[in-house]
Parts: C-alpha cells; structure tokens; sequence
C-alpha cells in the first residue's frame, strides 16, 4: 500500500464541538490502525471566534504538521475567510453549501485587523470579499470545493432537536469517509466519545450513516484505507503528558491557579487522583491518594506547595508566565531554603498578557533568572509529549537530589498536541528519594559537612528544625555572619556542579542525526518534530542536516554544546520567540555566535514546510534570519 | 520531662515588646496541651512577627512577607495530623497578605492564626499599618494616617472563619487559654492579639488598652459556641459576634467572640474524595519500590485514553 500522509485542518466556532470532531477523527484513524498527531489553535474566547484543529495522519507516528491541507473542514464560513492560504494543489474543501455568499464584511468574529487582511488578498486577486470569492480563490490555487448540504442530510435522518448540533459528527463523518477509512472506525469513535452521553449516540451514529452514504452517492470517496494492525496506544497532550509523569514519579501535592495553557494540567490529576497500582501489593502500600489544590493566586499556589515540600511530599506547582511572574520571590525562597520543588511552566506568547492562548518560547531567558538574588536551580525543557512523561520524573527526582527548585518548560504548542504513545517504560525512569535524616538529636537542616553540598533533608512532623528565607546558620536560625554567608553561598552552589556531575549528558543535550552535516539546526521545544521531519527531506535533496536538542539549560552542557558548534559546518537555530533567547544562553556560556536563525513570534505553531523554506533561503545565503509566518 | 518549648535562641525584640507576652502564652499553652512537639509547627511571615518561629523550640519556618498562611495550609493539607501556628503581623496579614487570609477563611483549614496587632510596622521604622486608625499619627508618620483602618475581627467572621477571638498581650492566661482553645478547635482560629509597639507606636500603648479591655467571658450570658445542637442560633451569635467586634473607641472586648463547630474543615472536605487521607496522607504515602521504581500503572490510570 503507497505511503499515507495525509494533512487536515477542521475548523469551526470556538465551542461548536471542534474538540469532539478532532477527537472523532483521531480515534477513527486510529482505531483503523493509523497514526494522528494533531494540534489545537484557539482563541481566548469561550464561544464564537475562529478555533481549529491541525492534524496530520500517516502509517508510522507523524511528528510535525504541515500545509498545504489535503482537507480542510469548514464547520463555520470563518473557517473558509481564515484558511484561504492553507489549501493547495487537490486540497478538498469540504464545506456546508449554504455559507455560500456569506460576506465578510458580515463576520462578526473575525477582528477588523484579520477581516481586512484577507479582504485585501481576495480584492487585490479580484476575488468577491464572501465565501464564493474565498471558494474560487482557493480552487483556482489547486483546491477541490466539496460544498455539502448540512442541513438536508442531518435533517434526513435526525427529526428531533436543533440541527446544527450534528454539524461537527457530520463534517468529521465526511472527513472520513472521502479519506477512505471504513464506516465501522467512525461509529465507534461515536460510541466511546459519547459514553457518557448514551441518549445521542444513536442519531450521531445515524449522522455518520448518512455522511457515508452521501459520500457514496456523489462518489466523493477516493482511495480506500485498509485496516492495518496496531497495538494499544495512548491518545495524549503535553498536558496529559506531565500529569502522567508526575503522578508515576510520585507526586502527592499539586497547587494551581487557573491559567491557560497550564490548569489542564492539575484537572487532569484531580481527574485521575485514583491511581492503578502495578502491582496488588503496591495498592496496600501506596493508598491515600494526591491532594490538588486550586488556590486564591499564584503566590498562594507556589507557596502551598512550598510548604507541602516541608512534611517530605514531592510537590509542585503549574503555571504560565502571568503566574510565573508571581511566583517568582517564592522560587527565591526555594532556592535560599534548599527546598525540593517542581514547577512545570507552560510557556505562552508574552509579554503581559500577550497571546494567551497561543504558543512562545519567550520564558527561557526568565526561567533562568526568576527571583532576586544568587541561587542554583535546574532548568529543563521537553520536546514531545513523551519527553513530557519521562521530565516530569526526572524533575521531581533532581528536586529530591538537589534540594533546589526545578523549572520545566513546556510550550503551549506541545501542551495542546494531540499524540499518540504506544508505550510507556515503566522502568525507563526511576523514582529515587534523596537523604533523609535518621536521627532527630542536634540535627542540622543545613548543615555544612558534604562534600556535594547537599545536607540530610528532615521533614516536619518527624525533625524540629528551622527555615527562613534570611541567611541562616546550620540550625537554620537568621544570622549575617560573614563567614557562614560565605560559606552558605557556596554550599548552595556546591550543589548545581554535582548536578553537572551526577546528571547523564544525553538527557542535557542530544546530538540527532548524523555526525558529519552541512547543516546544523539547534532547537528546543516542540519545533524537535518538525526540523526532524525537515533533516529528512534535506537528506532526500541530497543536504545532509543534524539537530543539537537542548534539553537541559541549567545546569548547562557547556563543552559539548561547544564541541558541536565549532564544528559544525553551518549552524541554524530555530525558535519561537523573538530574540533567539536559547542562542543567547549559547553564546553567554560557549562564546559561540549563531549567524544564522529561524524565528517565530506569531504565536502558531512551526510547520515543517515553513522552516523547510526557510533553512533553504539561509543555505542560499539569501538573507541571515527568516521570521516565519504560518497559521490562522 | 517536659518538652521546654522556648528553645535558647536570643529574643532581639524592643525592651517592653507586645511580642514578648504572646511568646509566653504560646509557650504556657503548647506546655499545658501535652502535645507531641515533633506535631507543632510555626509558620511566621516578615517583620518582628516572623522571628517568633526561632524562639521556639518547634520545627518552624519563616516565610515570605504576607504568605505564612498559604505556606502553613500546604504543610496542613500534605499532613492533616499536624497542628500548624500561623503567627503574623498585622501588615504581614491584613495588607500584603490579606488576600490569604480571607482565602482561608473560605478553606477554614484548621489553622491557628495569631495576628500580633500593634498598628505599626515596625521593623522597617514605624510606618502605619492596616489596624491603625484614620487620622491617627504615631509618632514616626510625616502626617497622619490617610487610610482607614480594617477591623480583623469583622473581616475574620465575614471571611469565614470559625473560631474569632481576640487577646491582649499584657494578660498572659487568657490569652493563653484563647490559643489553647484556637488550636484545639477543628477549623480555622484567628486570634486577634491587641499588643503596644513602645518604640513606634506612641498612641496605642500599653496603658491605653489597659484603659479600654474587658473580656466577654464576664458577662454572664455570653456564648459564643455553636454546635449541631444549637445549630438554630447561628445567625444570633455571628451577629452578635460582629457587633462586639464593632466595638472600640470606649470599650475593647477581648475573649472568645465565636465559635462555630458546625463547618467541616478543609481536610475534612479532601477526606470525602480521599477516603485514607487522614490515615495515610500524601507526606507519609509510599512512593516507590525499594528497588527504586515506580508504583503506578500509568496506561491503567489513565485508561480513559487509550486507543485499542
């Protein structure tokens, strides 16, 4: 059977079921033993505004998005008025027929700056500013319009109830059926997604019916996809992801205040607070459940957390950059009071407020540096959503270890994409505790006799002991004591060189692809997908490309981050965000100046295609930064 | 022998510090409670308020300004079996931590919060704080106070808390038996300690609420206690309540203005999801194998997404 790749966006109002048709079709392609990596773009808007879903499905498991579409879905006309660059050569445009003639002008939910950007494009092109002047300007770049009476065939089999409440199963049903996939995948993506809704799933299930049939009868349906064999898998988010790690590394305390793209997160272990043991054992062992708290702010959410970390429970906390703001006098604290302290920080486009719903990387220069004065922390960043599973372990274990605050950056990009996990390693990743204090008698919380700067921990409710964010002496009593200032300061420090020491490299930084490239990419994040994606297609042109994936920024692989870039025959660092933040931490520890870089600061999310353009104008030497501009 | 709960930490506040007696009847009612002192913790803020965690001998931590109250919840609710102090100043509490402290009136976590009440920031030299009065100038103001001032007994009832009493420093056993009664109440206490700063606060000094306090355990017929059984006299003794909190220019009220045991504590309200959360709470949960691996089967715990 030929290769399947197909790439698909499906669009719609912002809570008019756009979320349940992803889910839909994700499930039917997978039940049909296909793979689906897909990622949500929305609006911070609870009805209404533009949202959409881009998926991609392939045999083996996609890793990037890329356009142009093979279907683009239109649950609304806003989708069409939105995407109109998205389609290209056979793009099927499935979409209902009576938003023909829809206006523009009339698009109440598209903002006046984004309304007349497109009507610039269509009248510039001579193209009417309504949906039949979108249809045409599509179709005449390569697009198939496939204009589909909604209400008739919903009408045709539903009798009771509003109509347009079937809109999403009906255009995700037509989806599938014109991709080839076979009825029965679709019917039980119904029943499993509606479960806890039994009185629909009949008429949706008579919805796909006649979605097929009209399918059928106006022969839209072009190659069949057989069924192929697929073990278990795990259909997951970033989100999920981190919550998953955390609550296998042993998590018991988790704070939040509600913050996109960060509280799903927290709902999400509140939601699976009732864990399933590996073992009959363990269940009589390890019963009690996680406390999750959603508090009255984010200093209260760090704070909390902080003071669950005292009693000896791995704790944390998860936020975006707003919260982080906040947060940031507590991290101080944490690092001055050795505390052992995850913070999973979900980046979103700043500054302020900035793009809240949407993607950036413009917290890593803050990560950082957050909280005033001199203290050590780890700062670790995760690319797909298993990397998000296996790093939430690790960062409670380095917080255990090191007695430090540790900061996980996920972007809201990976926070909102939608994969899938055949398998997780129960035993990829351990959970190890670090000292404990045995003995109560003249215990020294932070005593100074360790060669690795870490004292035995006590906890409160077995050691009597004292804490304070003031410099403090072995006890932990307030002193300025010049020489215990000194020596404090360096125990603290002590701590990150053996973290440097102790820490594998390979879950620092990784080196992937060949050794010997013309290219060398640097990237953190989710762009990790598609610029592996691109290095495949430079290798298919004949350019040999390799990506050095920064995983750990503090403590940082100096030497071989160095290594590899002096070495490398072109450099090219991919992010999003606008100062090239991680190339900056680069030159800051190695001295080495990236020339070249490819950036992103729109808030969407990078596709393969775009940084595959990109990279070839930096090859050409046509210019030494390209900004890419992809998505609604 | 009995635990001494003063450890030998050397006290630096001011000659004639307020602070002085609250210690005293912290230290007498920890004695008298009979207490595992391992089962004590102190959580203090900023200021002079926040030094009190190091002079007893307790295992205690001295937070961040404004947030001892969020920090001791998470040390409650990760060990629900712990009895957790909050001692705060009354900027640390009503100003830059006020939001906390109406938050937990909400949680009503069983915390015994001790607000050091002396109208005046004094560590950082005599400033005004949310209990001094409008118009008032101690003596290190450039003018008088231009704000008015909060009343935390109204604010501690409105907020939700279920236990509202006040003392004052210069009577020892009292207060003492307030902090008693505060810390083996099931929710939330706030204890209002009304104390003289000598150094910044030359109005409210120790002669001037001599002058004014009586304590509301003398007139006969106050009770503040509302239980199941009296569970109809609520509304009548939160008034009640209130309206004595009102009280001040003439007449100060000190004791015990409400006691309300009808309201499930926080980690009362967890243990209703969390069935073994008192027996096995999340600090003394088993969290991996001897061997060093986890416990969780990650696909079974999250079979809702799974793709057969």
């Amino acid at each position: 059977m030929s290769k399947v790749d197909i790439s698909l966006t499906i669009g719609g109002p912002q809570g008019g079921g756009i979320d349940t048709s992803s889910n839909m079709v994700s499930r039917a392609f997978a039940y049909a033993g296909y793979n689906v990596f897909s990622v949500r773009e929305y609006h911070s808007n609870i009805k209404g505004r533009h949202s959409y879903t881009h998926m991609r499905v392939k045999q083996e498991r996609p890793r990037s998005l890329r356009y142009p579409l093979d279907v683009l879905v239109a649950l609304d006309s806003d989708t069409i008025f939105e995407h109109i660059e998205d389609v290209g050569e056979n793009t099927k445009i499935i979409y209902d027929s009576s938003f023909e003639g829809s206006e523009l002008s009339k698009a109440r939910m598209i903002t006046n700056d984004t309304a007349g950007r497109i009507r610039k494009t269509l009248e510039a092109n001579g193209y009417s500013p309504d949906v039949t002047g979108s249809i045409k300007y599509m179709k005449d770049r390569g697009g198939i319009p496939i204009a589909i009476p909604f209400s008739k065939i919903v009408t045709s089999v539903v009798k009771e109830g509003t109509p347009s409440r079937y809109y999403n199963t009906l255009g995700s049903a037509i989806t599938l059926a014109i991709s080839g996939i076979d009825r029965e995948f679709a019917e039980k993506a119904i029943r499993i997604i509606f479960a806890s809704k039994e009185k629909v799933v009949p008429s949706n299930i008579d919805v796909v019916g006649a979605a097929y049939e009209f399918v059928e009868e106006n022969k839209l349906n072009g190659i069949h996809l057989e069924k192929r064999e697929s073990k278990e898998r795990l259909l997951i988010t970033g989100n999920d992801g981190s919550a998953i790690g955390k609550i296998m590394g042993g998590l018991r305390f988790q704070t939040y205040y509600p913050i996109t793209p960060a509280s799903d997160e927290s709902t999400i272990i509140e939601e699976h607070e009732n864990i399933k043991w590996l073992s009959e054992e363990h269940s009589k062992l390890a019963k009690g459940g996680i406390v999750v708290v959603q508090t009255e702010d984010e200093l209260a959410a760090i704070t909390m957390a902080i003071g669950a970390a005292l009693t000896g429970v791995r704790s944390s906390t998860a936020t975006s950059g707003p919260g982080f703001s906040l947060m940031a006098e507590a991290i101080s604290f944490a690092g001055m009071d050795e505390v052992p302290l995850v913070v999973t920080l979900y980046q979103r486009g700043g500054p302020s407020t900035g793009l809240p719903t949407r993607n950036g990387q413009s917290d890593l220069l803050f990560a950082l540096n957050t909280g005033h004065g001199e203290f050590p922390r780890i700062v670790l960043s995760s690319g797909d959503v298993e990397e998000c599973v296996y790093d939430a372990i690790k960062a409670l274990n380095y917080a255990q270890r090191y007695q430090l605050p540790v900061i996980h950056l996920i972007d809201k990009n990976l926070a909102n994409t939608l994969d899938m996990v055949p398998n997780i390693d129960v035993d990829k990743v351990g959970v190890q505790n670090g000292v404990r204090v045995e003995e109560n008698a003249d215990f020294k919380r932070y005593s100074l006799d360790n060669e690795d700067g870490v004292s035995p921990m006590g906890v409160f409710g077995k050691n009597i002991f004292w804490m304070t964010g003031d410099e403090h002496d072995e006890q932990g009593h307030v002193t300025e004591d010049t020489e215990i200032r000194d020596r404090m300061m360096e125990k603290r420090f002590k701590k990150i060189k053996t973290a440097e020491k102790e820490i594998p490299l390979e879950e620092r930084v990784e080196l992937l692809g060949s050794k010997d490239a013309d290219v060398t990419f640097v990237t953190w994040g989710s762009q990790k997908g598609p610029i592996l994606d691109v290095i495949d297609d430079l290798a298919e042109e004949g350019i040999k490309a390799n990506l050095l994936y920064l995983k750990m920024f503090e403590p940082f692989p100096t030497n071989f981050v160095r290594d590899v870039l002096t070495k490398a025959r072109r450099v090219v660092n991919v992010e999003s965000n606008m100062l090239g933040q991680a190339s900056r931490v680069i030159e800051q520890h190695t001295g080495f100046e990236i020339k070249d870089s490819i950036l992103k600061y729109n808030g969407r999310h990078m596709t393969e295609d775009e940084i595959l353009r990109a990279v070839k104008n930096l090859i050409g030497a046509k210019e030494h930064m390209v900004v890419l501009q992809n998505g609604a | 022998m009995a635990h001494n709960y003063r450890n030998d930490v050397a006290i630096d506040w001011c000659p004639g510090c307020g602070d002085f007696g609250i210690v005293s009847a912290l230290t007498q009612a920890l004695g008298e409670l009979n207490l595992d002192p391992n089962d004590v913790i102190a959580v203090s803020g900023i200021g002079c308020s926040g030094k009190t965690p190091h002079y007893l001998n307790i295992a205690g931590v001295h937070t961040l300004h404004g947030r001892a109250i969020p920090y001791a919840t998470g040390v409650k609710l990760a060990n629900p079996n712990l009895n957790v102090l909050v001692t705060g100043g009354d900027g640390d509490l009503m100003s830059i931590g006020a939001g906390h402290f109406v938050a937990e009136g909400r949680r009503n976590t069983g915390l015994t919060v001790i607000l050091y009440d002396n109208a005046v920031y004094g560590l950082t030299k005599g400033q005004a704080a949310p209990t001094l009065a409008l118009g008032e100038q101690t003596k290190s103001l450039p003018r008088p106070n231009m704000f008015s001032k909060v009343n935390p007994i109204a604010l501690a009832l409105t907020s939700g808390y279920t236990f509202v009493a006040r003392g004052f420093t210069s009577d020892i056993k009292q207060l003492k038996e307030i902090i008693k009664k505060g810390m083996q109440h099931e929710g939330s206490a706030l204890i209002d300690v009304l104390q003289p700063c000598p150094t910044y606060n030359n109005i409210n000094t120790m002669d001037w609420y001599r002058n004014r306090v009586y304590k509301l355990e003398d007139e006969d017929s106050w009770d503040p206690i509302v239980t199941e059984d009296n569970v109809s006299s609520l509304q009548e003794k939160f008034t009640k309540a209130y309206n004595k909190g009102l009280e001040w220019d003439e007449k100060i009220p000190t004791g015990v203005f409400f006691d309300n045991r009808t309201v499930p504590p926080f980690t009362k309200r967890l243990e209703k999801n969390l069935p073994e959360y008192f027996s096995n709470p999340p600090s003394s949960q088993v969290i991996a194998s001897p061997d060093g691996k986890t416990l969780v089967d990650p696909v079974e715990t999250f079979r809702d997404r799974v793709i057969q």
